[in-house]
């Protein structure tokens, strides 16, 4: 039970690793009082209709505009953006996509059963410990799982304290399309779907991501003859 | 951070040599934007869901599509994949 004094800010908050944490909603942390009861209303409003006629999609719409808003409408100056770089390294394939051997790489947060990468050290460490040592996660240098391609979804594991989950878990080609990979294999739509696939926790540290594995990733698919990689964040 | 940290991971394979492609959740469509990430397809996907919804193969298998379709550009190219949001059908 909340303090019945509890702010909005502090409801706002709550969502965002607090007492009420949803990943979905968490970026309510960075919107205004104001906008958190536009958001809620249109919330309410939608789920009203969706009641009546059915039409689940509508709801989502109003969830996925305002993750949207948030993240790429607050951003303020494009030119003040942390990351930004105003160079494009650009490197091409040089053959038909029917001929290229292509990795896949995501930032899902998955792994091999038995092959965990334990994070901060910790051994058999749960999505809800990931989720409370978030902070600690984005400090340090990520680990890159490798994954067969031809891993029974049974033996595949997610963890990742940054995004919801759940979806994955239920369906690992939501965000590891091993499968369809595989089937692109078969269709000549690519020449070969590398036969190990990657797999790191994307919240971590940002300047050894760009600095130090980032590059050392490159060099070991390299080695790999890997002709071009399919990157899926989350 | 994780669409960050792909786009750097994305830059570095780029320097080095390995053409790529990244799908980017609209939530995050200005990361490959502002980091000079060289293909990147934005699906209009919730987060979480970058390649679909739970249990929709033909989406997901669409959107793996549209993004292997990039790598044969020889050019900078930040494409929207066409279709709406679907819960699986």
């Amino acid at each position: 039970m909340e303090d019945a004094t509890e702010s909005t800010e502090a409801l706002r908050r709550s969502f965002f690793y607090g007492s009420r944490s949803n990943l979905d909603v968490k970026f309510l942390k960075d919107v205004g009082d104001d906008e958190f009861g536009d958001f809620l209303e249109e919330l309410f409003a939608a789920t009203s209709q969706t009641t009546d006629d059915g039409d689940a999609d509508r709801v989502i719409d109003v969830l996925t505009r305002w993750q949207v808003h948030a993240y790429a409408g607050h951003l303020g100056d494009p030119a003040d953006f942390p990351h930004r770089h105003d160079d494009v390294p650009l490197s091409t394939v040089g053959k038909p996509l029917r001929e290229c051997r292509v990795a896949l790489l995501t930032s899902s947060g998955h792994f091999v059963d038995g092959d965990d990468p334990e994070p901060l050290g910790v051994v058999d460490m749960t999505q809800e410990q990931a989720e409370a040592r978030i902070g600690e996660f984005l400090r340090e240098a990520p680990t890159l799982s490798a994954i067969p391609i031809d891993t029974p979804p049974a033996q595949l594991r997610v963890r990742h304290g940054g995004y919801p989950t759940a979806s994955v878990r239920s369906d690992h080609q939501v965000a590891l399309p091993l499968g369809h990979l595989q089937a692109m294999e078969r269709d000549g739509v690519i020449g070969e779907f590398a036969p190990v696939a990657y797999s790191f926790v994307g919240a971590a540290a940002q300047g050894r991501v760009k600095n130090d594995v980032g590059p050392a990733w490159a060099q070991q698919l390299i080695a790999e003859h890997v002709d071009a990689v399919l990157l899926v964040p989350v | 951070m994780c669409h960050v940290s792909v786009g750097h991971v994305q830059r570095a394979f780029e320097l080095a040599g390995i053409p790529t492609v990244g799908v980017y959740v609209r939530a995050f469509g200005h990361v490959p934007e502002l980091m000079g990430v060289a293909r990147a397809l934005i699906t209009p996907h919730p987060m979480g869901r970058p390649l679909g919804a739970p249990g929709d193969a033909d989406r997901q298998s669409a959107v793996v599509r549209a993004a292997l379709g990039l790598l044969e550009s020889t050019e900078r190219t930040i494409v929207e994949f066409p279709e709406p949001w679907r819960t699986r059908r």
